[in-house]
């Protein structure tokens, strides 16, 4: 293997460390944040799960962003791996600086833009023409990503709305959140699972378009380091991100909780099966809006709403950008 | 510095910068804070009700020493009510209305300002009266103790009622606290009756007269305020979403 292709799966080992420790923690983190879970158990349910959904059912989104979006099949090789590898890098570098800055960002979008600068940068040299980009693919990542909070919202509000019609009616709340306490150890699970079966694309998919992949299946042992990856992320950071979310998050009881990591894991499952690349982060915010929206919550900030967008406004052309200048650059040199 | 580093997370420690958090969707939530400035205002009626008896044993340091931690009680209650105005925005989507939580708060916030004022009027002079007409201040202060306390159960009824996101069972039990409220205000007001009769009746000194009218045209306002704030947490409960 030569030293590019190396560094590119490097690349993609941060990337994939990167989600596990900020965005699978992120969404444990609401299992913790009801004391569903101790740290303990959300540790070894974040690595199993995490693991399992990226390494047995994230071959689909990494599809879409090795092959969907750059027409990898018609380039020459060498200039793959230069592309795949600018991604990767300039995806990293922008997910670095804005969480720094505490951008709600999604690392989703960041590799989605980062691949279609290396789509236009290839373009802009002659190698592919502009229209053999995949505008198709674009166009429903897009949708996607618009869909996928409004989804979670409707699901979790429709969720919370029947515990609250048939059970808070009927049954004392306390004896309701006693067995929901239970029913969140599930979906703590389900949320894992998901995650790790959409986003191990985000680094899995620039390491497989730049290893040549041209048949239908990821190769096995890219899926496993991705999930390798985002495990040892959540490992040896995700505590830490855990912890201060979950302190501020101790209003969502079990069946709010519940609702909100229900809706968030079926939307992004989803997703993954319709080989969508969607931010996880932005379908749970979503989602407990959705709850707040029922009435679950006494309070809901909906500023994050603005944010968001900012962000993904920001993410889309930065990244792009980001990723144009740096394929620009090492063409040259490598 | 980015427009958008909201400090909320504590991000003093460089680690906690690289972290990125879904718990911004979780707004400030007022209720907490109302409890605690619903608290303040009961133990304020409390130290009134010490600072008459302190009265009628003519313990005037004693009844100057409490009329300033009723001071204090009010400026504790008004940060709390300035908390809550400065925080409550339109960009959080609460589970009551807005503006009704703030009229609340306004009327509530009156209780402990009455409060306040019965505790200087206890100092300006003794007054010469009948044992009896002592006797049913004490009765009357008493009578609001029993409301405040039932007040601030009503207020307390606030967590049950989110836990349970508003189930009709809890809004019963909220609306039953304010029944309740309401029935004891109305005691009060005989109680007042009565006094004011007593005292317009009495062969006391006019200006004594016309200072114990004072107190209990006042605490009159304490109990008032009181219903007024239940009724407005029922419109509150009521007018939800």
């Amino acid at each position: 293997m030569d030293i590019l292709l190396i560094t590119t799966i490097i690349a993609g080992l941060y990337m994939a460390w990167n989600i596990g420790a900020n965005d699978a923690a992120n969404s444990m983190a609401t299992s913790y944040g009801s004391r569903a879970l101790t740290m303990k158990q959300v540790i070894v349910v974040g690595v199993l799960l995490e693991f399992f959904g990226a390494f047995l059912f994230g071959q689909r989104v990494t599809h879409t962003i090795a092959k969907g979006i750059v027409p990898i099949d018609i380039i020459d090789p060498h200039l793959v791996v230069v592309g795949a590898l600018s991604a990767l890098i300039s995806a990293g570098f922008w997910i670095t600086v804005a969480t720094y800055y505490h951008l709600p960002i999604s690392t989703s979008h960041s590799i989605v833009a980062a691949m279609l600068g290396f789509g236009l940068a290839i373009a802009s040299r002659g190698e592919i023409g502009l229209d053999q980009i995949g505008w198709n693919v674009m166009t429903k990542i897009f949708l996607s990503w618009i869909l996928s909070p409004i989804f979670g919202a409707a699901l979790s509000f429709l969720t919370f709305k029947i515990i609250r019609f048939i059970l808070f009616e009927r049954f004392d709340v306390v004896s309701v959140e006693k067995v929901f306490r239970y029913l969140q150890i599930f979906t703590a699970c389900y949320v894992a699972f998901a995650h790790g079966s959409n986003d191990v694309a985000n680094a899995t998919g620039p390491i497989a378009a730049a290893l040549g992949y041209m048949g239908r299946e990821t190769p096995i042992w890219v899926l496993f380091l991705g999930a390798l990856g985002i495990s040892i992320g959540f490992a040896t950071w995700g505590h830490k991100v855990i912890v201060t979310v979950g302190e501020r998050i101790t209003e969502l009881t079990f069946t709010r909780g519940f609702s909100a990591e229900f809706s968030t894991a079926t939307t992004v499952l989803l997703a993954s099966y319709l080989g969508m690349p969607i931010s996880t982060t932005h379908t749970l915010v979503g989602s407990v809006i959705g709850v707040g929206l029922a009435g679950g919550l006494s309070s809901v900030n909906l500023k994050i709403i603005q944010r968001i967008v900012v962000s993904w406004l920001l993410t889309v052309p930065v990244a792009c950008a980001l990723s144009i200048a740096i394929y620009t650059v090492l063409v040259i040199f490598v | 510095m980015c427009p958008f580093n909201s400090d909320i997370h504590g991000v003093g420690d460089i680690r906690m910068r690289f972290i990125r958090s879904v718990s911004d969707v979780f707004g400030y939530s007022p209720f907490e804070d109302l409890r605690k400035h619903a608290e303040l205002i009961a133990k304020a009626v409390g130290l009134l009700e010490r600072q008459f008896e302190a009265y009628r044993k003519n313990e005037m340091d004693e009844v100057e020493k409490l009329r300033d931690e009723i001071d204090d009680l009010e400026h504790q209650a008004d940060l709390i009510k300035e908390e809550i105005r400065g925080r409550v925005t339109s960009s959080l989507l609460l589970s009551v209305d807005r503006h009704d939580l703030l009229h609340f708060l306004e009327v509530q916030d009156g209780i402990i300002n009455y409060c306040e004022h019965v505790g200087h009027m206890l100092t300006f002079k003794r007054i010469k009266a009948p044992e009896e007409i002592m006797d049913e201040f004490s009765v009357l202060l008493s009578k609001l103790m029993e409301t405040i306390n039932e007040y601030e159960e009503l207020v307390d009824h606030m967590s049950r009622l989110i836990a349970s996101s508003f189930s009709k069972r809890e809004i019963e039990r909220a609306l039953d606290h304010v029944k309740r409220v309401e029935t004891y205000e109305h005691e009060c007001d005989l109680i007042q009756i009565g006094l004011l009769n007593m005292l317009f009746n009495s062969n006391m000194d006019p200006v004594d007269i016309y200072l114990a009218v004072l107190w209990v045209v006042h605490l009159g306002e304490i109990a008032n305020y009181t219903a007024r704030s239940a009724d407005r947490f029922r419109i509150m409960i009521l007018g939800r979403r």
